[in-house]
């Protein structure tokens, strides 16, 4: 794969910071905290799991840290919050920025693949470079990004799949061209929201294969949220997230069910 | 880039666009037949002018004008003239012979001249005839066959006789407009058959009369003759035999007309050539001389000069392709201003009438015009529930996309490029189907009457009707530029009901997006 070479860093200051994090959902006339302000540092090259039951709000940090969300305004006496990556606050970036962002800079994977149905396999890889590029850009950039398209595919082994459509793929079939879109435009940081949730334990644990051999290959940085234990083992790092809170931090070598 | 791939997958994968298309093809085919066919009708009664009136009249009413020989001689030295013809008309009463009295418009022409200047002679309606007209399926139109009468009446038309069939003499005779007579009766078919009628008689009796017109039919009219100042002098009634009759395609001409020679009928209404008296004399007692008997009588009046013909109208025709307005420009600019300093006792340049076919229609072809209008407003408002329907379509496609819309916000789509997604993907079906429905319009306007008439047999229906709306075919025009503007608001319709759910797809946060169950 294609992907750049990981290099030492002269600083190894965090890639993703997240600090005094708030996140508040509207459900009707009822407000539902989420997030009770959560710190977090992500080192480049790292990859941290977040582990939390369901509803622990571990998704939404997620979608904060990528830029999908924003966190709530401070009010009162409650710090403010920031979310910094690479030294710059996504909080108080506008949104075109914001989308600039996502397009460059990160890769999303999600539990259900959100693969784009009516699309075939190497047209959902090259759907985020399009989306990148831009109409002009595209015509410039279509030959590489098709190429580097199918590289991917080729390396997850779905070189024979190319014009298949989602549908016709099984889950971890889906889950890697979910992978390799998310890999289309080479982000600095892949947010994985339980990447294995939806499939079976040997199916799942070759994913988890495809993202420790991204780390280890390319320095990829890796953020994943999972509720399972064994899956978060697999992390360098893993983070508990309890009720909006992040727990005392733990060994990577957590166990659980 | 993305919208483009995606707009073309969803537009071959989903059932609601094509649902959306079909809406927008039949709005714009319903809007494009219906204004072609108003158009169709509009363009018929502009051009039912030419062969009636020529493209523009010289008028001066009631007392006409005199030297019009002059007059069409200048005409017709202009080389963007190409004939000229006078004509005088009059209104007056017609006694049918069915007993009913109509008030006419009676045309005195020269046939020849007539001629050259209308389509008269393509207006004659009795005349031989070897192929059936396009609806006459079983041949029931009496001009077909080899009968000779047909030959003789028309020759009659051509030159507005009839010969007396004690006498042998050729008598003056008139055409009259084919629905005038009452006699005949216009099938669906768009041909006239020759009617029996019965008819009351003063002693009680019914009569049983077989009259056709152009054989032994006859008229009354009844004029009012008008000296040259326009006073009344004397009404007149004259028995006029019938030589054939014309069908103009407008029904007010066709029921309200009578041609007649122009020479009968200026002497009728005495504006034929005349010796001008002297009939004011010297005494006001009056001259008297003694005849060569010894008894004393008036003295006959002094002859001083005579009077020309007068006509009220000249007809114009122009070349080919010169504008009815560009002959009324010559004529107004080039031709009578030299006539009117010519010749004393005409009317002056800026009195005289000169009247293209729109202007003498100008109230009707305007009314035409309004209810073109109107039908295009109403089919217009009907049609703008597209907009509706394609609104429905897009919300509920939009809601049921609303993952997809969620997931390339994480890609990084912007709000902008989301909202174009839509918006573009609904212009695909805008330009898709209204390009069917042109394409449908065209068929149906190129054929409607071809499909009318597979109705009419297939179901029994007839909408056009040839025996209410008189064209024997129903009036068509197809313009590119109705049909550009037709497709373009097909186009801005889809674009239109489309706005309100791509602003909802383009408002969507992300999260809320991907989370939408």
């Amino acid at each position: 794969m294609n992907m750049p070479e990981h290099a030492p860093q002269t600083d190894p200051g965090p890639l993703l910071s997240v600090r005094n994090v708030r996140k508040t959902y509207k459900l009707g006339r009822v407000s539902v905290p989420v997030l009770y302000g959560v710190d977090l540092d992500v080192a480049r090259g790292e990859w941290v799991a977040i582990l939390g039951a369901s509803g622990s709000g571990k998704s939404t940090l997620l979608h904060l840290c990528g830029g999908l969300d924003r966190p709530d305004k401070a009010k009162g006496d409650t710090p403010r919050a920031h979310i910094t990556f690479d030294g710059r606050d996504l909080t108080s970036l506008p949104g075109s920025q914001l989308d600039r962002f996502r397009s460059r800079d990160v890769g999303f994977v999600f539990q259900f693949y959100h693969l784009l149905p009516e699309l075939t396999v190497l047209e959902n890889v090259t759907v985020g470079a399009m989306v990148r590029t831009g109409r002009i850009g595209w015509h410039r950039e279509r030959g590489a990004a098709t190429a580097r398209a199918k590289e991917l595919l080729e390396a997850f082994g779905l070189g024979h799949r190319l014009r298949h459509r989602s549908a016709e793929l099984s889950g971890g079939e889906r889950q890697r061209v979910a992978i390799a879109r998310a890999l289309i435009n080479e982000p600095t940081l892949l947010l994985a929201d339980e990447p294995t949730g939806n499939l079976d334990r040997e199916t799942g644990g070759a994913i988890l294969d495809v993202l420790a051999d991204l780390r280890e290959r390319h320095g990829l940085t890796v953020l994943m949220v999972t509720h399972d234990a064994a899956v978060a083992e697999r992390a360098d790092r893993v983070i508990s997230i309890v009720d909006g809170e992040i727990g005392a931090p733990s060994a990577p070598t957590l166990t659980g069910g | 880039m993305y919208q483009a791939l995606l707009t073309r997958k969803y537009l071959t994968s989903k059932i609601m666009p094509l649902l959306a298309m079909v809406a927008v093809m039949l709005s714009v085919a319903t809007v494009l037949v219906t204004w072609s066919i108003m158009g169709g009708f509009l363009k018929v009664l502009l051009e039912s002018g030419r062969p009636m009136v020529g493209d523009a009249v010289i008028h001066w009413p009631i007392a006409g004008f005199a030297h019009y020989d002059d007059l069409i001689e200048r005409l017709e030295a202009n080389d963007r003239i190409e004939a000229a013809a006078p004509m005088t008309e009059s209104l007056g009463l017609v006694r049918l012979p069915t007993g009913q009295i109509r008030v006419v418009t009676i045309k005195g022409v020269e046939p020849d001249a007539f001629r050259r200047v209308t389509g008269f002679e393509d207006t004659i309606w009795w005349r031989p005839l070897n192929t059936p007209t396009r609806k006459d399926h079983d041949r029931d139109d009496p001009r077909l066959g080899d009968h000779p009468s047909m030959q003789f009446y028309y020759d009659n038309a051509l030159t507005m006789t009839r010969p007396d069939p004690t006498t042998g003499d050729s008598d003056p005779a008139a055409i009259i407009g084919i629905e005038l007579s009452g006699l005949l009766e216009r099938t669906a078919a768009g041909i006239y058959v020759p009617q029996t009628t019965l008819r009351a008689r003063p002693d009680g009796e019914i009569a049983v009369e077989s009259i056709f017109m152009p054989r032994n039919g006859e008229i009354g009219l009844t004029l009012l003759a008008l000296d040259h100042e326009g006073i009344p002098i004397d009404s007149i009634s004259r028995r006029l035999p019938v030589a054939n009759e014309f069908q103009s395609g407008v029904y007010e001409v066709d029921s309200g007309t009578v041609l007649v020679p122009l020479d009968w009928l200026q002497r009728q209404l005495r504006m034929d050539e005349a010796v001008k008296v002297n009939t004011k004399g010297d005494d006001i007692f009056g001259n008297y001389e003694q005849g060569p008997d010894g008894v004393l009588r008036p003295k006959p009046l002094e002859a001083t000069g005579v009077a020309p013909a007068r006509v009220t109208t000249v007809l114009v025709r122009g070349v080919d392709d010169a504008t009815p307005d560009e002959i009324k420009k010559i004529i107004e600019e080039e031709v009578y201003p030299g006539f009117a300093q010519a010749h004393e006792g005409v009317p002056h340049e800026l009195d005289i009438l000169v009247l293209t076919w729109a202007d003498q229609n100008a109230t009707l072809i305007a009314s035409v015009r309004k209810e073109t209008g109107l039908v295009l407003f109403i089919f217009g408002i009907v049609c703008f529930t597209t907009v509706f329907l394609v609104l429905a379509i897009f919300w509920s496609m939009i809601s049921e996309k609303t993952k997809d819309i969620g997931i390339l916000r994480a890609l990084g789509a912007t709000t902008a490029g989301v909202a174009w997604l839509w918006l573009r993907y609904s212009g695909a079906i805008g330009v898709v189907g209204s390009a069917l429905g042109l394409v449908a319009g065209y068929l149906i306007v190129t054929n409607i009457n071809a499909i009318h008439e597979w109705l009419g047999e297939t179901f029994g229906l007839v909408v056009w009707d040839a025996r209410v709306y008189y064209f024997v075919e129903i009036p068509r025009e197809m313009e590119w530029h109705k049909a550009l503007i037709v497709g373009i608001a097909g186009v801005v319709t889809c674009l239109f009901g489309a706005a309100l759910p791509a602003w909802r797809a383009a408002r969507m946060r992300p999260v809320q997006a991907l989370r939408f169950e």
